[in-house]
């Protein structure tokens, strides 16, 4: 089906005020629309920049949430800066999150980072967790930082870059074993295990077994369950980093 | 607790020094040292250090190098180490090993131990293997069903023959299990000798190879399937073998082929062999054996009138129903209307017969008009509640009100509303049927599903005893 402009203004127009429980049977044309942009670039542009549009004061947030899903789709550098707007905005700024993180462009990761380093709370959270997920390892100091902060933003901090796994990110996360936060403590554990599992999915032996090996070094001593949680997972690990004769 | 040996601190350490300072220089040491490592692991008292040393043992160290002492750890070890690290052995699949499992199956006094070795030997040997394994079969239990698990996967061609070689002499008993074993197999080159084996002198045997080809025969064994019923004693042996044949001639692949070789033997066996033979074709049922039955039910001699009769009852499939009605309304012999219309309602609701839902109602209602007892209503009202249709529910509900028949009639009900889809769609109805049967029935458990299913909640059925 192609792409005709005009037959969206009656969908977008009531879009604007749609609300959660509406009749989604309107924006059919929309969903369609998204579909038949996909080998038209032109059209797709067209289709952003009005969809974009709708990311202002005066539409529902229910509306919004529609918007964000289908740029997250068809998205481009274009849309960035309307969605980096909503970031700091408490009830939308997780779909905004929704959509940078899967748009392909480097100005929706700057965004992210950009908001990373102004909001706080759980939108805070909610950035590091989009960062991760792009694979964005362009954020790994301003991840680092993090993990000697707050205890629920170090947590999310030390599992981000348990899922980067640069060598920036296995660095950040060694230097901060020592912090006193307990669950920020178990979170970096669990956090360089990924990292050391990683890297011997790799073939990268020996960077892995130096991780297992100071795990269980700083193991060594404790009694308690998660301590010998964490000297039977760095043994494994040993173990198979040593055993050169099965694939990683 | 004590985690780490010194030893293995020590091996890790040098292994983590070599790695990094010399990758290549390393990557011989390295699996030693998991060796090494791996070893110290199996010889300790906790559990989760041993389970990273199976775990290794499993799917690691690959090579007939680490195989050899990993296996050799095997008689330092307590019986539930042994017991352990064979069956890790086993799942690592490295017949290097063998040697050393099959020196622990001679050496333990464990019996559990020796159970995994014999399973061990299965997955690890082979035909020079199936001698042991066999004589373990006459052992005591838990080794004599490891020795039958073992034979069952135990590799090649060359082990298959064995099998079929053993099965043809010695004790019934075990010549019984190889057959079941060969089945297990699925030994298609050990087909004809299974064939041959459905005439042998011992009733065990031949009921195994019936059993057997059941399992796995085709149109190849349908002429041993032949004799083999042949030569079965009348009663449970016959039965039996009657159902292996019919399970060829109508499920197996190429049963179509199957069932035309056997109606072909049918038709050139005397007249002995035929009457034999006669209920196991009506089993089978299809167009060629329709002709033979009808002949037979034509016959003025009431002895073979009877034996066709007694096949088209034994009919699989719902495409003799008009035949079977016709013959009932037509019937005066008490004993041929009992036989009739048993089969009429045995066939109506068979799940895999020729009518759709409908037609099978409308068959069992006819059915219903030609019983003159009440014993026959009742089996047609349990019988019908196969028939998953709101119309069924309208056909039982007014045997509720006859003291008679209210139970069984209640059952269908009750069976009916199980299904939450007819439930559902015919939500009233349904809800006035249950409260007729709650006001109706003895039976607690009608009364306790009857609540639950106008609730709207489920009912878990009863799985029966040993199942």
């Amino acid at each position: 089906m192609a792409y005709d402009s005009a037959s969206l203004d009656k969908p977008l127009e009531t879009l604007k005020a749609f609300d959660w429980g509406g009749d989604i049977a309107a924006f059919e044309p929309i969903d369609a629309a998204v579909i038949a942009v996909h080998a038209d670039p032109a059209a797709r542009a067209d289709l952003e920049k009005r969809l974009a549009s709708l990311l202002t004061a005066g539409t529902s947030r229910a509306a919004k949430e529609y918007v964000c899903r289908k740029l997250s789709m068809i998205g481009t550098a274009a849309s960035v800066p309307t969605l980096a707007a909503l970031l700091p905005d408490t009830d939308n700024s997780h779909m905004a999150r929704f959509a940078l993180e899967r748009i392909n462009a480097a100005e929706a990761g700057a965004a992210l980072r950009q908001a990373l380093g102004t909001v706080q709370g759980d939108l805070k959270i909610g950035m590091i967790s989009s960062l991760a997920g792009r694979g964005d390892t362009a954020c790994v100091p301003q991840l680092a930082a993090l993990l000697g902060g707050d205890s629920r933003t170090a947590v999310a901090a030390a599992d981000a870059l348990g899922r980067l796994h640069t060598s920036e990110a296995v660095q950040a996360l060694a230097a901060a074993s020592n912090v006193s936060d307990k669950a920020a403590a178990a979170a970096i554990v669990d956090a360089r295990l990924a990292c050391a599992e990683s890297l011997l999915q790799q073939g990268k032996r020996s960077e892995a077994t130096a991780i297992y090996q100071s795990l269980a070094t700083a193991a060594a001593a404790d009694t308690s369950p998660a301590g010998k949680s964490i000297r039977l997972a760095a043994n494994r690990g040993i173990l198979a980093c040593l055993d050169t004769t099965t694939p990683s | 607790m004590r985690l780490f040996s010194t030893r293995v601190l020590a091996t890790v350490a040098l292994a983590c020094l070599s790695l990094s300072v010399s990758p290549a220089a390393a990557a011989p040491a390295g699996p030693q040292n998991a060796a090494q490592m791996t070893i110290d692991f199996l010889t300790r008292d906790d559990a989760d250090l041993r389970a990273i040393g199976l775990e290794r043992v499993r799917y690691g160290l690959k090579g007939q190098e680490f195989t050899l002492p990993l296996a050799g750890l095997l008689p330092k070890l307590a019986p539930a180490r042994q017991l352990e690290l064979t069956a890790a052995l086993s799942d690592r699949g490295d017949r290097a090993a063998l040697p050393a499992v099959l020196s622990l199956l001679q050496s333990s006094s464990d019996a559990a131990v020796r159970a995994t070795a014999i399973q061990a030997v299965g997955a690890l040997g082979g035909a020079p293997e199936v001698a042991v394994l066999a004589k373990s079969l006459a052992s005591a239990e838990p080794e004599k069903s490891a020795a039958r698990r073992a034979l069952a996967v135990v590799r090649g061609a060359e082990a298959t023959a064995l099998i079929a070689a053993a099965a043809k002499q010695g004790d019934a008993d075990l010549r019984s299990t190889l057959i079941d074993i060969l089945a297990d197999r699925r030994a298609v080159a050990a087909l004809p000798d299974l064939a041959a084996a459905t005439v042998a002198d011992d009733a065990t045997v031949r009921t195994a190879a019936m059993r057997a080809l059941a399992r796995f025969g085709g149109p190849d064994q349908i002429a041993g399937m032949v004799q083999g019923v042949l030569k079965a004693a009348a009663g449970g042996e016959r039965e039996d073998a009657e159902r292996a044949l019919v399970a060829v001639c109508t499920q197996n692949p190429r049963h179509e082929q199957s069932a035309a070789i056997f109606l072909e033997q049918f038709k050139s066996a005397d007249d002995t062999t035929r009457e034999t033979l006669l209920p196991a074709l009506g089993r089978v049922g299809g167009a060629g054996a329709i002709a033979i039955v009808e002949g037979l039910i034509a016959d003025t001699d009431a002895a073979k009138r009877n034996l066709g009769l007694t096949a088209l009852t034994k009919w699989p499939d719902a495409t003799v129903s008009e035949r079977l009605l016709d013959l009932l309304s037509k019937a005066q012999d008490p004993n041929e209307r009992e036989l009739l219309l048993g089969s009429l309602i045995r066939i109506a609701p068979l799940p895999d017969n020729k009518l759709n839902n409908q037609q099978k109602l409308e068959l069992l209602q006819k059915t219903m008009t030609l019983c003159t007892r009440d014993d026959d209503r009742r089996r047609v009202l349990e019988r019908a509640n196969a028939i998953r249709l709101i119309e069924t529910l309208r056909f039982v509900m007014p045997y509720l009100d006859d003291p008679n028949l209210a139970e069984p009639a209640c059952l269908s009900v009750v069976e009916l509303a199980h299904h939450r889809s007819l439930r559902d769609a015919n939500k009233d109805e349904f809800t006035k049927a249950l409260d007729k049967v709650l006001a109706t029935t003895k039976n607690e458990e009608l009364v306790d599903r009857a609540n639950r299913y106008k609730q709207g909640q489920t009912w878990e059925r009863k799985k029966p005893a040993g199942s």
